[in-house]
């Protein structure tokens, strides 16, 4: 559930007590009618508090925790595992390393290259969502996700598919995994890295720490996804082509 | 009110109709512009003043309604083969002019001349409900050539539904096109309707206007809507 406007407005007043509305999403690049709006739903978006947070150069992460649905963010700072920070690995960074780690004779560095290849794309990517929940899935988390905020799974599973979570639901799939509640926040693009407070170059050492084998055999899953996903688009695409042709 | 009813759907027809001028001049779809043309015909010989003119140019024996029935089975024979072609329907397509489908409007077209011919349909009257000649062997052979008129179109909308639900159901296709099958698909459902209609009693018989005009609207503003479809999607791909 987004922020109620209420507490967003009494934190507001806290963090910016002389600034007006019209200063604030000056400074914020929030449309004036957006702010109004949320304002007037009684529901104000967590997008909208990070980017005021960033405009005024406080934390996003503390200013979310400052609210009563999100104050375990504050109490249970948990780091990233291995797996999550892996997931936020854009997957053309990945087939980047396969090919970093081969041999010079198909375009590598061997292994201790790795510092030659670019550095990693910031998170989130593409398909970060669904590989964040994929890496912290037990097999159960979905049902348990599902169980706890009455979301539907098939509603939960194409807000997956759609690259999308909302902030409530990406904290809900943390708690339920049992992991620090930045991962999903990060994977969303609500925060950026820095902002979760993940060290620098840790996606780096993660990618690092993976074995040849382990690394070509999640580029091949990836890969399988992509081509799959680009399959089906490439469908619709005809589809619609079919359609226009006969009656557009 | 059913000639307001009638004018309206005259206007809402010929606008569209109009509206295609432009794209059929450039040589896009004509076919679609063909569409929106018959219709509108159909619908001016559905109405008493027009009717009246055509019918006296044409020997006001009333063979304008008879012209007026093959006007509709080629707009939705047209309308049908585009719609299950665009819709990707390999199946709908066979049942529309495969052998089965061309069985079909030959035997309909066979049921609807001969009923005719053998029918004393001397002096004019739109939809031959007041017709001169009332005997009863004389309305039952008009009863039979009205079925007939109704059945072809409702079996070109029972073959449409599946590629329409089928639209329907795919959330991916642009919003203009799956909002231009969910009104296509209540102009089939009220043509089938219509075919079912003269089991109505006598005082509701004035429904079916109501019932055909929304099945000739379904049909023309769903076809607009698809039509909508493309040009925002070609608007968009200019602007990217």
């Amino acid at each position: 559930m987004p922020l109620p406007a209420k507490a967003f407005q009494l934190w507001l007043h806290q963090v910016a007590p002389s600034a007006s509305t019209a200063d604030i999403c000056r400074i914020s690049g929030i449309k004036r009618t957006t702010l109004a709006q949320q304002l007037v739903r009684g529901k104000v978006a967590e997008s909208t508090l990070v980017s005021i947070s960033r405009a005024l150069d406080l934390s996003p992460l503390a200013a979310l925790a400052s609210f009563e649905h999100y104050e375990e963010l504050a109490t249970r700072p948990q780091p990233p595992t291995p797996a999550e920070l892996v997931s936020q690995i854009a997957t053309m960074d990945l087939l980047r390393a396969v090919i970093s780690r081969s041999a010079p004779a198909y375009g590598g560095y061997g292994d201790e290259g790795s510092s030659m290849t670019p550095a990693l794309s910031p998170a989130p990517h593409a398909t970060s969502v669904r590989n964040w929940v994929d890496a912290i899935d037990d097999g159960e988390l979905r049902h348990r996700v599902s169980a706890a905020t009455g979301v539907a799974p098939q509603n939960y599973s194409a807000q997956l598919t759609a690259n999308r979570l909302s902030p409530e639901l990406a904290v809900a799939t943390s708690r339920a995994a049992g992991v620090g509640f930045t991962g999903g926040l990060v994977a969303t693009g609500l925060l950026t890295e820095v902002e979760a407070g993940w060290p620098p170059g840790a996606k780096q050492s993660a990618l690092d720490a993976l074995s040849d084998g382990e690394l070509t055999a999640l580029a091949g899953e990836r890969l399988q996804a992509l081509g799959k996903s680009l399959r089906r688009q490439e469908q619709e695409q005809a589809q619609t082509e079919k359609i226009w042709e006969n009656l557009g | 009110m059913i000639a307001i009813l009638q004018w309206t759907t005259l206007a809402i027809c010929a606008f569209i109709a109009a509206a295609r001028v432009p794209s059929a001049l450039r040589g896009e779809n004509r076919s679609l512009f063909g569409i929106f043309v018959l219709m509108t015909i159909a619908i001016s010989l559905s109405i008493e003043p027009v009717y009246a003119v055509v019918d006296s140019f044409l020997g006001a024996d009333n063979i304008a309604n008879l012209l007026l029935r093959f006007v509709i089975y080629g707009t939705v024979l047209l309308a049908g083969y585009r719609i299950a072609k665009g819709f990707d329907s390999a199946g709908s397509v066979r049942l529309i002019v495969g052998p089965v489908g061309l069985a079909v409007l030959v035997a309909n077209a066979v049921a609807t001349l001969v009923p005719f011919l053998m029918a004393n349909t001397a002096g004019t009257s739109a939809g031959l409900s007041h017709l001169p000649d009332q005997t009863p062997h004389n309305t039952d052979l008009i009863r039979l050539y009205t079925a007939a008129g109704r059945f072809y179109p409702a079996y070109i909308a029972a073959c449409l539904l599946p590629p329409i639900l089928g639209v329907l159901k795919r959330r991916i296709l642009p919003r203009l096109v799956r909002s231009g099958a969910a009104i296509l698909l209540v102009g089939a459902v009220a043509m089938i309707v219509l075919a079912l209609s003269d089991l109505l009693p006598q005082r509701l018989a004035y429904l079916q206007y109501f019932i055909s005009s929304t099945a000739v609207l379904g049909l023309v503003v769903g076809l607009a809507l698809i039509w909508a479809g493309r040009v925002r999607a070609g608007k968009q791909a200019l602007r990217r």
